[in-house]
C-alpha cells in the first residue's frame, strides 16, 4: 500500500507540473492550451535526439527546455495575438479551437518523421529505500525536479517583482496597466514558461518510464483533468490536483483496474465542473 | 378593399415558395443520384470512400444542429455515434430482433443521451467552454467504457456486425443510396426547422443569448431539443454504418477520428449553413483521398485546415465563397457599361 | 506640464468627447467638472492610454504621449486612479501599495509618506483589499498611484461611494498633496469641493468644453450656478 502510495505521488508530481503549466497561461490569457501534451513530445524528442548526437544528458535537457520554451514564444507572438484580441468566452473558445489545430500540427509531424521517438532518461544505481520502501532511482531525480522547480515557482511568484506583477495581471488586468505593468510582455513570458515546464514534464516523465512520440493527447488530458480540478487559474490548485489525482490513479489502477481508471479521472474533471466550477482552490 | 387570395392561387404560392426552400436539398440529392454513374465506375474502393463521406455529413448534419444552430460545443459526435453503433449491435445480438428494431433502439439511445447532457448543460448553466470540455471527458470516458467492458464490447478487437441485408453491406452501392436517402432526409429535417419558428429560435440565441432570453425564447427548451434531434441524427448514422461497414470497434467511434472531421468539415462548410456539412464532407473525402498514402500528413493537414478556418473563415468556407459570389453579381449589375444601351 | 489639444476619443466610432484643449501647468490642481455622461471618465482614459484617442493630441512636458498605451504613459509619471479604482483584490493592501512602486522596489519615504497621508491604511496594511471599505478602497487606490511618485495624479471621481464625511477628508488629503506641490487632475461631479482644491477649472458638457476659468470666477458663474450648485 505505502508503495502504490509513494508511486502516486511520483506520478502526482509530474501532473502537477502538467497542471500548473496549463493553468497559467489560462489564468493570464483565458486560453486553454490543447497542444500542450505535444509541446511535451516535442521536449522529449528534442533531447532524445540530442542525446542521439552524442550530447551530454544535462546539455540535451537544457536544449530540451529551450526548444519547447521556444515553440511557446512562436505560438505567443503568431496565433495568440488573434486570440488575445477577443474577450471573454469567445477568447477562450478560439484559444480551444485554435491550439487544437496546433496539437494537430505538432503532433502529426512528430509522429510522421519520428513513428517510433521516444525518451527514456535511465538512471543507473541501485533504488533507495523511502520510508521502507524501494524506490527506483529515476523515480526519485524525478520527483526531487519537480519538487524543485515547484519551490523555484513558489518563490518566484511570492516573492520577485515580476512574479508579483504576474498576479497582479490576473486579478486584474486594467489595474495591472495603471502600475506601468505591460500585460502582453507578461503574458509572452508566462506562455514561455509554460513551455519550459512542458520541456521540465518531459524530463521527469522520462526519468520514471518511456516517454513515446504518441503521448501527447494522454498528456494533454491529463493536464486539462488537473487544471479543472484544481481550479482553472490557480498554480496551487493544479499541483494540489495533480498530487491527488497522482494518487487517486495509482491506487485505482492498482486495486480495481486501468480503464476504469480513466473514467474515475476522467469523472473526477466532470464532477468537479458540475458540482464546484471554480475546483479545489480557484476563485 | 382587400383581396383575399383565392385558394389555388394560394396553393400554388405555397408550393413555389416550398419549392423554393427545398430547391438546394433537391439540387443536392439529384447530384447524388447521378454521381455513382458518373463517377464509380463500379469500384468498390470508391463506393466506400463515398459511403464514408456521407457518413460524415451525416455526423455532420446532426453536429451542425447542436453547435451550429444553438452554440453547443458537443465534442462528443463519435461517442454519441458509437452509442448507436454498439447498442444496436449489441440488442440485436441478445435480443434476435428485427435489425431496424435495433436500429431504432440505437439512435433513440443517442438521442436520449445527447438530449441527457444538454440538459445537464442547460441545468447547471455550462458555458460553451465547459459544455465542451464536459462533452470531451464523457467521449474519452465512453471511449474507456468500450474498452473496459470486453464481455460486452469485445474491447478492441472489435464486434462483428452481422445480419445486414443483402446489398447493404460491404462498400456496394445499396449502402450508398441508403445513405444518400438519409442525408437528403436529414437536409429536410434540418431544412424544416429552419424555416419553422425554431429556426427563428435559433437564429435568435446564436445571435445574443440573453436578448433571445428576454424576449421570450425558451433558450434552454430549443437546446434540449436540438441537441435530442441532432443527436439522433449522429446515433442513427452510426448505428447504420455498423451494419454497412460489418465491423466495428472503438477506433470506428473515437474522437480523434470522429470528432476532429466533422469539426473541420463543419466549420469548412459553414456552421450553421444547410448545405456547409455535405459540402465539407465532400471537399474532406477528397483530401483525405489524396493524402491517402501518408496518413499522419493528414492529421497535420487537418491541423492547418483547424487553425485556417478559425482565423479567416469563421463562417465557414462555403458562406464566405456565396458571400464573395453575391457581391460580385451585385457589383456587375450597378456597373452602367454593362446596361443594354437604350438606343 | 500637460498639453492636451483638439482630442478626441469614443467607442465604436462613435465620438463621446470632441475637441477638447486642456492646460494643467506643472504644481496647478485642475478640475473638470460636468454630470454623468458628459464624458469625463472618456476623456481621462483617453489620455491616460487605456482608449486610443481619435484625433488631438496629448503631450507631457513636451513629449508627445498621444498612441502611448496605458502601462508606458505610466511609466512617464501619469498616475491616473480611475472611478473604478482596480485595486488586486486578493493581493494585502501592502502588496497593492508595493505594486504601486512597479518596476521599481517601494521606496520607504514615500510608503511613510502614503501612511502619514491616509493613517487607516497603516492599521490594515496586512488586510485583502477587496475586504476593505469604500472609503479605505479608494485611499487605497489613491495612496498606490503615488507610489510611483508620479508628476501629474489623475483622479477620475474620487467621490464616487463615499459617505459625505470620507469625501471631505478625501480632498483635504488631495489639498495637502497639492501643497506639497504635486500636480493634480481631478474630475467631479461634486463641483464645490472640486473648486475647493483645484486652482482652475473646465466645466465639460456633451463632451465638449462649455467653459473655463479660475474656480473662484466658475463658481460665480451664473449658468454654473443653476446647472452644478443647484441655485435657482
Amino acid at each position: 500500500m505505502r508503495a502504490v502510495i509513494l508511486d502516486g505521488i511520483v506520478l502526482g508530481l509530474a501532473y502537477g507540473l502538467l497542471g500548473v503549466g496549463m493553468t497559467l497561461v489560462y489564468g493570464l490569457g483565458g486560453v486553454i492550451n490543447l497542444a500542450y501534451g505535444q509541446m511535451v513530445v516535442l521536449g522529449a524528442i528534442v533531447i532524445s535526439l540530442l542525446m542521439d548526437d552524442g550530447v551530454p544528458t544535462v546539455v540535451a535537457a537544457l536544449g530540451g527546455v529551450l526548444a519547447t520554451a521556444g515553440v511557446a514564444v512562436l505560438l505567443d507572438l503568431t496565433l495568440m495575438r488573434a486570440v488575445y484580441r477577443q474577450r471573454g468566452e469567445e477568447r477562450t473558445l478560439l484559444g480551444l479551437l485554435l491550439t487544437l489545430g496546433v496539437a494537430f500540427v505538432i503532433g502529426g509531424l512528430l509522429v510522421s518523421r519520428y513513428p517510433a521517438g521516444g525518451l527514456y532518461i535511465s538512471i543507473s544505481g541501485e533504488p533507495i529505500s523511502i520510508l521502507g520502501v524501494p524506490m527506483a532511482r529515476g523515480s526519485i531525480w524525478a520527483s526531487v525536479m519537480a519538487l524543485a522547480v515547484a519551490a523555484a515557482l513558489l518563490l518566484f511568484f511570492g516573492a520577485t517583482t515580476f512574479g508579483r506583477g504576474v498576479r497582479s495581471v490576473i486579478q486584474d488586468e486594467i489595474g495591472a496597466r495603471l502600475v506601468g505593468i505591460n500585460p502582453s510582455f507578461v503574458r509572452t513570458v508566462i506562455f514561455a514558461l509554460s513551455g519550459a515546464l512542458a520541456g521540465i514534464v518531459a524530463i521527469t516523465s522520462s526519468m520514471n518510464g518511456p516517454l513515446t512520440v504518441n503521448a501527447g493527447f494522454e498528456l494533454t488530458t491529463f493536464a486539462l483533468i488537473v487544471t479543472v480540478v484544481g481550479g482553472l487559474g490557480s498554480v496551487a490548485g493544479a499541483f494540489l490536483a495533480g498530487l491527488l489525482l497522482g494518487v487517486v490513479n495509482t491506487l485505482s489502477a492498482n486495486y480495481i483496474g486501468q480503464y476504469i481508471t480513466s473514467v474515475i479521472l476522467l469523472g473526477a474533471a466532470a464532477l468537479t465542473i458540475l458540482i464546484r466550477p471554480r475546483g479545489l482552490l480557484g476563485r | 378593399m382587400e383581396r383575399t387570395e383565392s385558394g389555388p392561387r394560394r396553393g400554388a404560392r405555397l408550393a413555389g415558395s416550398a419549392g423554393r426552400a427545398l430547391l438546394p436539398i433537391v439540387a443536392a440529392a439529384a447530384i447524388l443520384a447521378v454521381l455513382p454513374s458518373i463517377w464509380f465506375e463500379d469500384s468498390p474502393y470508391t463506393t466506400s470512400l463515398a459511403v464514408r463521406a456521407l457518413v460524415f455529413g451525416a455526423y455532420g448534419i446532426g453536429f451542425n444542429l447542436i453547435f451550429g444552430c444553438t452554440n453547443q460545443l458537443f465534442l462528443c459526435v463519435g461517442a454519441l455515434a458509437g452509442i448507436g453503433g454498439y447498442s444496436t449491435a449489441i440488442f440485436v445480438d441478445r435480443t434476435s430482433l428485427p435489425i431496424w428494431v435495433g436500429i431504432a433502439v440505437g439512435t433513440a439511445s443517442a438521442a436520449i443521451v445527447g438530449g441527457l447532457l444538454s440538459w445537464i448543460a442547460v441545468r447547471r448553466s455550462l458555458g460553451i467552454i465547459f459544455t465542451g470540455i464536459v462533452t470531451l471527458v464523457f467521449s474519452l470516458a465512453f471511449a474507456n467504457l468500450l474498452l473496459g467492458r470486453r464481455d460486452l464490447t469485445g474491447s478492441e478487437t472489435g464486434l462483428l456486425v452481422t445480419g445486414a441485408p443483402a446489398g447493404l453491406a460491404d462498400d456496394q452501392v445499396g449502402a450508398y443510396y441508403l445513405f444518400a436517402g438519409v442525408v437528403v432526409g436529414f437536409l429536410v429535417i434540418f431544412r424544416v426547422l429552419q424555416l419553422s419558428h425554431v429556426g427563428w429560435a435559433f437564429r435568435g440565441l446564436r445571435d445574443d443569448e440573453v436578448a433571445a432570453e428576454l424576449a421570450g425564447v425558451d433558450v434552454a427548451r430549443y437546446r434540449i431539443y436540438a441537441a435530442t434531434v441532432g443527436s439522433a441524427m449522429i446515433g442513427l448514422a452510426g448505428a447504420l454504418y455498423a451494419y454497412s461497414s460489418g465491423f466495428i470497434n472503438p477506433a470506428t467511434y473515437a474522437f480523434d477520428f470522429v470528432d476532429v472531421r466533422v469539426l473541420v468539415l463543419v466549420a469548412f462548410g459553414g456552421l450553421g449553413t444547410l448545405l456547409g456539412p455535405v459540402i465539407g464532407a465532400g471537399v474532406l473525402a477528397f483530401v483525405d483521398e489524396q493524402l491517402s498514402a501518408r496518413l499522419e500528413l493528414r492529421e497535420v493537414l487537418y491541423g492547418v485546415f483547424v487553425i485556417a478556418i478559425f482565423l479567416f473563415l469563421r463562417r465557414g468556407v462555403v458562406a464566405t465563397v456565396v458571400d464573395l459570389f453575391n457581391r460580385v453579381v451585385a457589383y456587375l449589375r450597378a456597373r452602367p457599361a454593362l446596361r443594354p444601351s437604350r438606343e | 506640464m500637460l498639453e492636451v489639444r483638439g482630442l478626441a476619443a469614443g467607442y465604436l466610432g462613435e465620438r463621446v468627447v470632441d475637441g477638447i484643449d486642456i492646460e494643467v501647468q506643472t504644481g496647478e490642481a485642475v478640475a473638470i467638472v460636468g454630470s454623468n455622461g458628459a464624458g469625463k471618465s472618456t476623456l481621462f482614459r483617453a489620455i491616460a492610454g487605456l482608449l486610443p484617442p481619435m484625433a488631438g493630441r496629448v503631450v507631457l512636458d513636451g513629449k508627445d504621449l498621444t498612441r502611448r498605451r496605458a502601462h508606458r504613459i505610466a511609466r512617464e509619471g501619469i498616475a491616473y486612479v480611475p472611478a473604478e479604482r482596480h485595486l488586486f483584490p486578493a493581493m494585502t493592501l501592502k502588496t497593492n501599495l508595493v505594486l504601486g512602486a512597479y518596476p521599481k522596489r517601494p521606496d520607504r519615504d514615500t510608503l511613510e509618506l502614503v501612511y502619514d497621508l491616509f493613517p487607516r491604511l497603516a492599521e490594515r496594511q496586512r488586510q485583502q483589499a477587496r475586504t476593505l471599505s469604500g472609503g479605505e478602497q479608494q485611499m487605497l487606490a489613491v495612496a498606490r498611484a503615488l507610489m510611483s511618485r508620479p508628476r501629474l495624479l489623475m483622479l477620475d471621481e474620487p467621490t464616487t461611494g463615499l459617505a459625505p464625511k470620507i469625501a471631505q477628508v478625501a480632498f483635504e488629503a488631495f489639498a495637502e498633496l497639492k501643497k506639497q506641490g504635486l500636480t493634480l487632475l481631478i474630475a467631479e461631479q461634486q463641483v464645490p469641493l472640486a473648486l475647493s482644491v483645484a486652482d482652475r477649472g473646465y466645466v465639460l458638457e456633451n463632451g465638449r468644453i462649455r467653459l473655463e476659468g479660475a474656480s473662484e470666477e466658475l463658481e460665480q458663474n451664473p449658468e454654473v450656478q443653476r446647472a452644478y450648485l443647484g441655485v435657482a
